[in-house]
Formats: C-alpha cells, sequence, structure tokens
C-alpha cells in the first residue's frame, strides 16, 4: 500500500523562501569560484544539496531534450551521460520523452534491467545504484536534462525531491539564457533572484504562447523576449504577462533582425 | 442527480491504469463530471506540487481556474484551508464571509460565485490536493451532493494513489511533474490559438479540447504539437463562439 511519498507540505507560503534558499546555493557556488552563476553551479550545488553522489547536465537541442553535455561533476557522472547519448537507451532519453523525472532508486532490482537491458548493468559497473533524471522544461520549451546519482540504493525524500525540482527549475532558465548572450540577467529580479512565477505561473504561460504568434517566432524565444522585455521596462515578469493576456501590451516582431542580436 | 452518469463516472475515475493515461485528463473529468452531477455551477481542483507548492490543475471554466489562481495568489481561501486541515470546508453564503476570507470572499463574489465547498483529496494521513465547488446562489450545498462530490474526489484520489503504488511507489511523483508540465503546455496553447483566433482563454480551451476530442488525441500531447509547429490547428476563426458539450445542459439553477 501507500507507503510512498511522505506528507506533503502544507504551507504554500514556504515555497518562495525555499526557492529562495536554492537559488542562495547556487548564487553561493558561484561566489566560490567568483564567476557570474551558469549552469555548473546548480549542477554542483544540487549534488551537496540533496546528498546524491554526482551530477551531469545535459542541453537540448533542437527538439532532442538530450543534446550534448554542459557540465559534469564527476567522472561517473560523465560515464552514466556518455552511456545513455551512446545508446539512445536510460533514464535520460526517457525523461526526454515522457516530459517527466524517472527515478530509479535502485539500478539493480529487475525492472531496471528489463527497462534498460543495456544501460543498466552498464551504469552498475560504472558505480551507479540509483540514478533520477529531470527533464528541464517550462511547458514545450525543452531546454535540457539533469541527471544524479547515487553509489548507494535509496530513494530522494519527498523534501530532496521538491529541492531538485527546484534546482531544476533554474537550470532551466539559466540554460535557456546562456544562449543567449548578454542576457543572463534577465528574468531575475533585484538581487539576483529568479522571479516569482509561482502565482502567476499561467499568465506567463498563455502570454508567453500569444508571442510566438506576435512575434512570429518559436517558443524558447518567446520566453526569452517576454523576459527581456520585463527586464528592460524594469517590469515583474507576472504583470508584464497578465497585460498581454488582457491585450494592454502588444510586442511587434522585431525591426532589426535577430540574428544581427546575437553574437 | 442522474444515476446513469454517476456510475459512468465511477468507472472513469477507476480506469488509471489504461495505456496512454493523462493524469489532466483525468482531473479534468473530475471537475466536469462535478458539474454535471452536483447542483453547482463551476469546479476546480489545487495539486499539491512536491516542491511545496499548490497548483491549479484543472477548472471545469475559466472563471473556475482563475478563481483558484486567486487563491493561490492572495495565499487565502476555501481551498488553502481545506488542503493544510484536510478536511472539509464551506461556506454557504460568501457575502458574510468577509471577515474569514478578507480578499478572497469579495473576487469570488466579482466573479459570480456566492457559495463555496471545498474538498480534500485525501488517502488517510496523505492530502495531495482539493477539489472546490462554487454556486452562483447562496445556499447550503445539499448534504447528497457533498457526499458525491467528496466519493468522487475520493476515487480520484485512490485512483492517483493506490494503483500506482501497488506498480512503484516513484510513479506518482513522476507522473505529476509530467501532468504539471503538461498544464503548462497547455496554458502556452491556448495562449498561441487565442492569439491565432482572436479569442478569450476560455474559447481557447475549449476550442483545444474539442479539437483533441476530434482527432482522437490527447490534450497533452496535441497542446505540445501545436506549439511545437509540427501540427497546424486550422480552424475558422470565431467559429463557435459558445462551444457548450462540456456544460451543463440545463439552467443554472435548475436542480438534477
Amino acid at each position: 500500500m501507500t507507503t510512498a511519498v511522505a506528507p506533503l507540505d502544507g504551507d504554500v507560503r514556504m515555497t518562495l523562501s525555499r526557492q529562495s534558499r536554492i537559488w542562495g546555493l547556487v548564487a553561493g557556488q558561484a561566489a566560490s569560484h567568483g564567476g557570474p552563476v551558469s549552469v555548473s553551479d546548480a549542477c554542483a550545488a544540487v549534488v551537496t544539496a540533496v546528498q546524491v553522489t554526482g551530477a551531469w547536465l545535459s542541453a537540448a537541442s533542437g527538439t532532442e531534450s538530450a543534446g550534448h553535455l554542459i557540465s559534469v561533476t564527476d567522472a561517473v557522472g560523465e560515464r552514466l551521460a556518455e552511456l545513455q547519448l551512446t545508446l539512445g537507451e536510460g533514464p535520460s532519453p526517457d525523461a526526454a520523452a515522457d516530459g517527466g523525472p524517472v527515478l530509479t532508486s535502485d539500478l539493480s532490482e529487475t525492472e531496471a534491467d528489463r527497462r534498460w537491458p543495456v544501460f543498466a548493468p552498464a551504469a552498475r559497473q560504472a558505480g551507479a545504484v540509483a540514478v533520477f533524471t529531470f527533464p528541464l522544461r517550462i511547458g514545450a520549451i525543452r531546454a535540457g536534462i539533469m541527471g544524479l546519482y547515487r553509489d548507494r540504493a535509496g530513494q530522494l525524500s519527498h523534501r530532496q525531491l521538491g529541492d531538485v525540482l527546484l534546482f531544476a527549475d533554474i537550470a532551466a532558465i539559466l540554460l535557456i539564457s546562456a544562449d543567449q548572450a548578454g542576457e543572463t540577467a534577465a528574468g531575475f529580479g533585484p538581487g539576483g533572484q529568479p522571479a516569482d512565477l509561482a502565482g502567476h505561473r499561467a499568465e506567463i504561460d498563455q502570454a508567453t504562447g500569444m508571442l510566438t504568434e506576435q512575434l512570429g517566432v518559436g517558443i524558447t524565444e518567446a520566453f526569452i523576449r517576454l523576459r527581456a522585455y520585463a527586464y528592460a521596462h524594469d517590469r515583474p515578469l507576472g504583470d508584464l504577462a497578465r497585460d498581454i493576456v488582457a491585450r494592454r501590451v502588444r510586442l511587434g516582431p522585431d525591426p532589426v533582425p535577430s540574428e544581427d542580436d546575437q553574437a | 442527480m442522474d444515476g446513469e452518469l454517476l456510475s459512468d463516472t465511477f468507472v472513469e475515475l477507476t480506469d488509471t491504469m489504461v495505456a496512454g493515461f493523462d493524469v489532466i485528463e483525468f482531473l479534468h473529468v473530475l471537475t466536469d463530471r462535478s458539474v454535471q452531477l452536483l447542483d453547482v455551477e463551476a469546479a476546480g481542483l489545487l495539486l499539491a506540487d512536491p516542491r511545496g507548492e499548490l497548483r491549479v490543475v484543472a477548472a471545469s471554466s475559466e472563471a473556475a481556474r482563475l478563481i483558484e489562481l486567486f487563491q493561490l495568489q492572495n495565499d487565502q481561501g476555501p481551498c488553502l484551508d481545506c488542503y493544510r486541515s484536510g478536511l472539509p470546508v464551506h461556506a454557504a453564503d460568501l457575502a458574510a464571509e468577509a471577515g474569514r476570507w478578507p480578499r478572497f470572499a469579495p473576487a469570488a463574489q466579482q466573479a459570480g460565485f456566492t457559495a463555496v465547498q471545498a474538498l480534500p483529496m485525501r488517502l488517510r494521513e496523505q492530502v495531495i490536493g482539493a477539489l472546490n465547488l462554487f454556486r452562483a446562489g447562496p445556499g447550503a450545498f445539499d448534504t447528497a451532493d457533498v457526499r458525491v462530490g467528496q466519493a468522487l474526489a475520493d476515487v480520484a484520489t485512490i485512483g492517483l494513489l493506490h494503483e500506482r503504488s501497488m506498480r512503484r511507489s516513484e510513479t506518482l511523483n513522476e507522473q505529476l511533474q509530467t501532468a504539471l508540465n503538461s498544464r503548462v503546455v497547455i496554458e502556452q496553447a491556448k495562449g498561441k490559438l487565442a492569439e491565432r483566433l482572436g479569442v478569450d482563454m476560455d474559447q481557447a480551451f475549449s476550442w483545444l479540447r474539442d479539437a483533441a476530442r476530434a482527432r482522437n488525441r490527447r490534450l497533452s500531447e496535441l497542446a505540445q504539437a501545436f506549439v511545437d509547429g509540427t501540427e497546424t490547428l486550422i480552424g475558422p476563426a470565431r467559429r463557435r463562439p459558445q462551444p457548450g458539450s462540456w456544460r451543463k445542459p440545463s439552467a443554472p439553477d435548475g436542480g438534477s
């Protein structure tokens, strides 16, 4: 029966502070090497925060969710990412196809071998016992995949899972932003924190969809343009999204060809 | 109450292990059937995300979806109280509830809702969300309606938790995240379609859902294909101002 999930957090107000705490861990990681915040910092910070052995992060290319490897924390993580790219089999491709996380707390269970006959034994040989993969997605926007592994069996606790999902949200935004030269700050509020998306999520998603038509661009670029506009006009993302949905604000196609904007 | 529809609904809500099961579709069935079976005008559903965040995952109308969102944005309202306590919460007349929910009560009335009943989606100590029922007119909810509403919520909860835990305890979390992302895809598709056809979000959603049914496709899949641009939903613009197939057929206050 349901030995399953621990009782859920009752407090919605927690979310923002929890999100801020996770962002703090990523920013702290960046500060430790003195560079700007990047996806590698999210990758490194998640490992200590949720007590896994290692992590890897790959970026989507085109509509392929598992494109190329962006960041790894150790050799085993690199091997796991490599194996799956080579074999086209494993929890990363599955997470990409399903659009949801694939949580495998024990690779030695027969179900793992049945599901991934080549990857599972190879991963065990490489030293991984538990593997958790998370698609980095914002609706139809595919940014990549985040993978975690442990050298021992065991589920992520409910709290750890929640934290990983918040790391994944940050990694997705950072990955999308990294494609846009000099635009890394957009979408992050004062103090470099991610804007509070929780309460206004639906309007932001709807506005993003509307912009694909208004600007004649794909969904990823529409999201980037929405955030860039909010940043340039110093407006909270949720407010701007609401104005777009209410048709009080309309974004026209960029008069400058967008290729010229990108370095 | 339509007995045949009721038994069909229970069968529908139990049938969660079918191939291609879609959590979002499933929860839309719950909100839509609630409106069809019970003497209520609208229904909305919140589900908890492991991030510690409640999310609106289904609603029978845009007005219901917006008032659910309003509760989240203002951190106040019957659905939140119900989720936090794990107990049913009701208000027969929101005009008298300004003390209890100073922001929610007037907003709900403005949206056309006067009475509200929130029912927990709960299995033993685990609360995964809450189902909100709204009525336009004041007055206590019919006890039989509340019983049936809770039974629908229970069956849906067990369908989501129990069936899956038999397979693998991690599956619910996997499916929940997929569902929450599907919800985002659907909102993006609604925006794109609303802009293309020059309609509002409610109409865009009805249109999208009708298109999925006509093509015998899963809503989330079709939404994804439409946003990706791999599927063109060329629709005669403004063709169906009032798609009524999912609405309660009778007059708003006609009991069922």
